[in-house]
């Protein structure tokens, strides 16, 4: 039961830093591969606030504010950049923040991380049990959905797509698609921010082993198998994935097993997400479309 | 409306465009013509700000608008069509008409959470007209498909009616009949006329001298790069160096 | 003096990793220029080059290194060809995307299986770490020796296949337009095969190299893709050349740089130069703005 509800709980995080990606690949055309690094700098603004005795309720805007605005500083020069590279350079922006978490010992503590984060306390409630967490991740899920569902279906979401499908033509149209693209790439960064911080308030310890690669492309896997630029999709995605990665510890191996196990699980992973993009590259759940 | 005086454009060591100077002062449609390559797609691209001038300026209702950014000019009311139609793919017919009209308060992320009941009521208005552009188009039943799923000659007339939409003062139309089948083309040809009574000024390039005669009320010519003649359509039709300019090719 | 030579060590220090930079470059930009995707797999090139040479020298094989090398390039050659028969050819005509994200599935594939085999340890070939001999003051062991060598080598074949041979031309045209190259009557697929044996023997080569100076890992190819990636797009997408120098510039530039930051940052110097690098070209902001 303890482990029903600790996967919940990860999917509803993951269902949250995926949606918040999706504005951004799937809504905006944006590939970001860097994205990590927001999830980071909410986790990490959100830890060291409360363990410096400010409040929950002031950590999490702070930590939205801080992830947001490093999305907004970022994408200034690199929204300059067209598509690879622009992709490039947000990779490297996500493994230069992993190198600033480990070398400024005197901010983060290095390569030791953060332990001790405490639990979220709001309304004089804390949320210290599973149960609790569980209500408290999918609460801000349910919220991230309703509102970036909102924002996707809005005339501002469709000016995005039109970036997506097509620069120049929105352009002509009148949309400013440097801004347009900016935009969202704050927004996507202000959601990955919330992640975070439900992240580091749930294990309470992070270290910059956390934020790497592997993450991006983890739950870039979640979007694209669960169909980006749909609702549904990434909350599909996280599903099934989660699901996937966290059985393994249902199983009861004997420890040299263990040691196969999880490149045996990644390589299944990138297995998985060559043949999707070979078969079915839309994902789970398709675009609506219609079809003739 | 649209003013271009002494216009040149060179890429590497050939002029595209060369010293073009057209006025479209007072004439509701015209048009430009001339054989391929002679530089008609560069002089749009060139109006509507996806290049800049060598040379020379153009003016759009007495401002100068060479050199400025392309998302400027639908603000300032001109909006283009392209030769191959770039309608939004994998957005629907409705949605795609939806993005033209200019400074919706919903785009602007902040008013999503400040002006709703504004927005709505955009929304609302902008579909009404919508629906009844596509119902003048014939392309209503096809309102919730994505746009790669029309025929070309759907495409064109989508994007024709998305033009439309934005209220433009101006329409460039980039070649709206080519490659459409007849019975499209009539309801293209329709279409642009019905418009034009409602007040809409067009600036078309074309191929087809029998859309040329039926719609333009003037006509440019362009051979590489230089505007060789200028005058109603039946009159160019007639005229000698018009005439060696599609033939010597 | 002494200072001097501290200095010109560096220096040498930087082009050895430039060396070895500039190879793995030029493998990467070799696909993208005539492919126009971005390998996102090279890295596992890079890093199965270096453990099929360890493969072989291992029992039960136990070759000595000159002849392990063979069956080690040979085998990563293979990998990249299967690599493009079995998930690049198939969705050859898919959008960029799609591309980049099944060749990131296939890193990490051929990461773990790497880690599978062998294990997250780092490993060593084994040889003993030699003092190096001395020349006009700077210091340089026999494996460094043979970096720069092979290196030059490499480019003075690569510089023959290319610009002296008939698959070298079918190669650039296909760099320069595929579907032109197609219908021109080149043989496509020759020379796409030839484009990913030579892209693996290049990785592979670097790979060896980089193991031999330093040790082996499964993530030793993704750890450099990125450096890789930036020499690419400081040269110029599919220009040989242009990898070639930026992978020697990102060489000289870590090693001098961490005169002057952190070396924690080092990996970071290769990021930061690509960037300013990109943003001081003119760039494209809007398709059609600027021919």
């Amino acid at each position: 039961m303890d482990l029903l509800l600790h996967l919940l709980i990860v999917i509803a995080i993951y269902a949250i830093f995926a949606l918040s990606l999706n504005v951004e690949v799937g809504y905006t055309g944006l590939f970001n591969f860097g994205h990590v690094a927001f999830f980071a700098i909410g986790a990490y603004t959100s830890a060291l606030l409360t363990l410096a005795g400010v409040p929950f309720v002031w950590s999490l805007p702070a930590a939205l504010f801080m992830a947001g605005l490093c999305g907004f500083l970022l994408s200034i020069p690199a929204l300059k950049l067209q598509g690879d590279y622009f992709g490039i350079a947000t990779l490297g922006f996500g493994e230069i923040l992993r190198m600033i978490v480990n070398n400024e010992v005197w901010l983060t503590k290095g390569p030791m991380g953060l332990p001790g984060i405490p639990r979220p306390e709001l309304f004089s409630i804390v949320f210290d049990t599973l149960p609790r967490y569980l209500i408290l991740s999918s609460g801000f899920a349910l919220l991230t959905f309703a509102i970036l569902g909102f924002v996707v279906l809005s005339p501002f979401g469709r000016a995005l797509k039109a970036v997506r499908d097509d620069e120049t033509a929105a352009e002509i149209l009148g949309k400013n698609a440097y801004r347009f693209k900016i935009k969202s790439f704050a927004i996507g960064s202000v959601f990955a921010g919330l992640a975070g911080v439900l992240w580091a308030h749930y294990t309470t310890f992070i270290g910059p082993g956390d934020f790497t690669l592997t993450e991006t492309i983890l739950v870039l896997l979640i979007v694209v198998m669960g169909g980006k630029g749909t609702f549904l999709g990434p909350v599909v995605g996280a599903v099934v994935l989660i699901v996937f990665q966290e059985s393994v510890r249902f199983l009861r191996l004997p420890p040299e097993w263990t040691r196969l196990l999880g490149p045996l699980q990644q390589m299944i992973f990138g297995l998985l997400l060559v043949v999707l993009m070979v078969f079915r590259p839309e994902g789970i759940i398709r675009e609506k479309g219609g079809r003739r | 409306m649209i003013e271009i005086r002494n216009v040149t454009k060179a890429f590497g060591g050939t002029r595209a465009v060369s010293d073009c100077s057209i006025s479209l002062d007072g004439l509701t449609i015209s048009g430009l013509i001339g054989p391929n390559g002679s530089g008609k797609t560069t002089l749009f691209n060139l109006i509507t700000g996806l290049l800049k001038p060598d040379s020379g300026e153009i003016r759009f209702l007495g401002n100068r608008i060479d050199g400025r950014l392309p998302h400027e000019m639908a603000a300032l009311g001109l909006i283009r069509t392209f030769q191959l139609s770039r309608v939004f793919p994998r957005m629907t017919v409705l949605d795609n008409m939806l993005l033209a009209p200019q400074d919706q308060t919903g785009e602007s992320f902040l008013s999503l959470w400040t002006r709703l009941p504004r927005i709505r009521k955009e929304e609302s208005e902008n579909r009404e007209r919508a629906v009844e552009l596509l119902d003048l188009l014939g392309l209503t039943q096809l309102y919730d498909q994505f746009a790669e799923n029309l025929s070309y000659g759907q495409q064109k007339l989508l994007e024709l009616g998305r033009a439309l939409m934005a209220k433009p003062k101006m329409i460039l139309l980039d070649e709206p009949t080519a490659g459409i089948n007849p019975t499209l083309i009539r309801t293209m040809i329709e279409m642009i006329l019905a418009m034009r009574d409602r007040g809409q000024t067009f600036f078309i390039i074309e191929h087809n001298m029998d859309v040329v005669i039926e719609v333009c009320e003037k006509v440019f010519v362009l051979d590489h790069g230089e505007k060789i003649a200028e005058g109603r359509p039946e009159e160019i039709q007639k005229n000698p160096r018009v005439i060696e300019a599609y033939l010597g090719l | 003096m002494d200072s001097i030579s501290y200095y010109l060590q560096t220096v040498l220090n930087g082009i050895l990793a430039g060396c070895i930079y500039a190879l793995f470059a030029m493998g990467l930009t070799l696909i993208y220029g005539v492919l126009n995707f971005v390998n996102f797999a090279h890295g596992e090139l890079i890093m199965w080059g270096a453990y099929f040479l360890f493969l072989f020298m291992a029992e039960p094989f136990g070759l000595p290194l000159y002849v392990a090398v063979f069956p080690a390039l040979a085998l990563t050659g293979c990998l990249g060809l299967a690599m493009d028969y079995s998930v690049f050819r198939p969705i050859r005509r898919a959008n960029r995307l799609t591309l980049l994200i099944a060749a990131m599935g296939l890193s990490v594939f051929l990461r773990n299986a790497a880690q599978f085999f062998w294990g997250a340890e780092v490993r060593t070939y084994g040889f003993e770490v030699m003092a190096g001999t001395q020349f006009f003051g700077l210091y340089l062991t026999t494996q460094q020796f043979a970096i720069i060598g092979v290196t030059i080598l490499c480019v003075i074949a690569v510089y023959l296949l290319f610009f002296r041979s008939r698959l070298g031309k079918s190669m650039r045209a296909l760099s320069d337009n595929l579907d032109l190259a197609r219908i021109s009557g080149i043989d496509t697929k020759r020379a796409i095969r030839a484009a990913w044996v030579i892209s693996a023997v290049l990785a592979a080569i670097g790979g060896i190299l980089l193991a031999l100076d330093t040790n082996l890992h499964p993530e030793m190819g993704i750890a450099n893709l990125i450096k890789a990636f930036a020499a690419t797009l400081i040269g110029g997408v599919g220009n040989l050349w242009g990898a070639l120098l930026g992978g020697l510039l990102i060489g000289l530039a870590e090693n001098i740089g961490v005169l002057f930051i952190s070396p924690g940052y080092k990996d970071g110097i290769a990021f930061v130069i690509m960037v300013l690098i990109l943003l001081a070209r003119p760039y494209v902001i809007i398709g059609e703005r600027s021919d």
